[in-house]
């Protein structure tokens, strides 16, 4: 068979954008009710102010921010911090960033994955400092890859209950749910759907983290909420 | 031309060699790998189990014994990159192989074999790499099918497709039925592959992966979508 003979059959596209976004909102809904078996008290408490606004976001109403336009922006810089602009985005806020000057130089993934742990983890937060940079077509390449280590070793170390670096996994689903904000990349989405439906003792790991944890958790929510996946997909 | 089906089953192998050896010019070989860590009691209880699930068991039989007979059953009792196993499959001299086992080719692997190794990929490439790809072509409102190309060791990026074949997802109502139908196109796929390889007019096409992704594993939550997709459009075909 023909691809005209397939395409003049097409599957019914509005219809898939109905279900498609009733069940990222039938899940909004599920994790409205269910997120502090993910975030414990004690998780919360240690957010110490930040605990009411994650609280607030996770429980309230449907929110979001739409940074897609951050995508068509060149490189962007920040004065705050990584863990401060990061909050912002988790927490639908806005934040300062400006158009920058000069862009940094094309990373080398191979260099990148032979960096030493701690300094792999640095070079991310200090690349992204302003995280909407994750989003932008010349982070492709490091975008696909962090989706890569999470959805294949990360993932497979998760489902087999060994040992994995929680901080590294929660700074990748942190940047890769950005990306998901940014690009509306439904690929982006469903590895932090994949990661809400693992075991709960192997999210349960990921407490050591609260902010991280925290902040994917909102990044998750604002997704769910978010409208027009599937015309973004196509476009 | 020289054909050996990598099989992860000698049942499964015999499924994919009955469609090809009536090919004029093809003579077929069946290569029953040792797949991952499995005992020899347990995969020879499994081959017993799937020959008898066929219900087909005599024939089967008769069959395994004729290739048996005529050298062309070979059984790996060792992994299949292992130095043993790709001597066995380079003395056989082989222009191509059909890849019907569950085990990650490496390049020695691949190189023992004149042309390379085909795979049936039950995704349209190049855009559609990886795992999942029939439910994602089917939630990103796009055809499904199969395609059938030379593998490389990267994951769905080997350069040389032979052919594609745009199979409707529509009439299969969830996703398991419909990527067990995509994967029983296997064998005739292969067929229509070989065909085409020995024909005087054909040229391969390129799998330029820069107009495609790469895709994961889905979650739940979109294999449900998926699933409802299906379903609806199962009753606006019927």
């Amino acid at each position: 068979m023909d691809l005209e003979t397939v395409l003049s059959r097409p599957v019914q596209l509005d219809c898939c954008e109905g279900i498609l976004r009733g069940a990222l909102l039938t899940r909004r809904a599920e994790l409205r009710k269910s997120w502090r078996r993910f975030i414990s008290p004690e998780c919360l408490a240690s957010l110490g102010a930040l605990a009411k606004e994650v609280e607030t976001l996770l429980s309230g109403e449907d929110a979001f921010r739409d940074w897609r336009f951050a995508g068509a922006f060149g490189w962007m810089d920040c004065d705050a911090s990584f863990a401060d602009n990061l909050r912002a985005i988790a927490l639908a806020h806005n934040f300062e960033h400006r158009p920058s000057d000069a862009a940094p130089a094309q990373l080398c993934l191979g260099a990148f994955n032979r960096l030493p742990r701690d300094e792999r983890t640095e070079f991310l937060y200090d690349r992204y400092r302003c995280p909407l940079n994750i989003g932008l077509p010349s982070e492709t390449d490091v975008a696909e890859e962090l989706l890569r280590q999470l959805m294949v070793p990360d993932r497979g170390k998760l489902e087999a209950g060994t040992e994995f670096d929680a901080e590294m996994v929660l700074l990748k689903l942190n940047l890769v749910g950005v990306r998901a904000m940014v690009t509306r990349d439904l690929r982006y989405l469903d590895a932090l759907n994949y990661f809400y439906e693992l075991p709960r003792r192997s999210l349960m790991r990921m407490r050591s983290n609260p902010r991280l944890h925290s902040f994917w958790m909102c990044i998750y929510s604002q997704l769910l909420s978010t409208p027009g996946w599937q015309k973004c997909a196509l476009r | 031309m020289r054909v050996a089906v990598i099989a992860g089953s000698i049942s499964g192998g015999f499924r994919i060699a009955r469609e090809i050896e009536c090919l004029p010019g093809v003579e077929v070989f069946v290569l029953a790998c040792s797949v991952g860590k499995r005992s020899r009691l347990l995969r020879w209880t499994r081959e017993v189990l799937s020959a008898l699930k066929s219900f087909k068991w005599v024939t089967l039989a008769a069959r395994v014994y004729g290739y048996a007979r005529r050298g062309r059953l070979i059984i790996l009792h060792h992994p299949l990159d292992d130095a043993t196993s790709i001597e066995r499959v380079r003395s056989l001299q082989c222009d191509v192989g059909l890849h019907a086992a569950n085990v990650i080719y490496r390049e020695p692997v691949i190189s023992a074999f004149r042309l390379g190794i085909l795979n049936a990929h039950i995704g349209i490439l190049p855009k559609y790499r990886g795992r999942c790809v029939a439910e994602w072509s089917i939630l990103q409102g796009e055809p499904t099918g199969v395609t059938v190309f030379f593998i490389d060791p990267g994951i769905d990026t080997g350069a040389r497709i032979v052919l594609r074949e745009f199979i409707p997802s529509n009439g299969w109502r969830n996703v398991r039925a419909l990527k067990n139908m995509l994967f029983r196109c296997d064998a005739r796929l292969y067929r229509k592959a070989l065909e085409a390889l020995m024909s005087a007019e054909f040229s391969l096409e390129s799998n330029d992966i820069s107009k495609g992704q790469r895709y994961y594993v889905m979650s739940r939550l979109f294999t449900k979508v998926v699933n409802k997709i299906l379903a609806t459009t199962h009753i606006v075909a019927g």
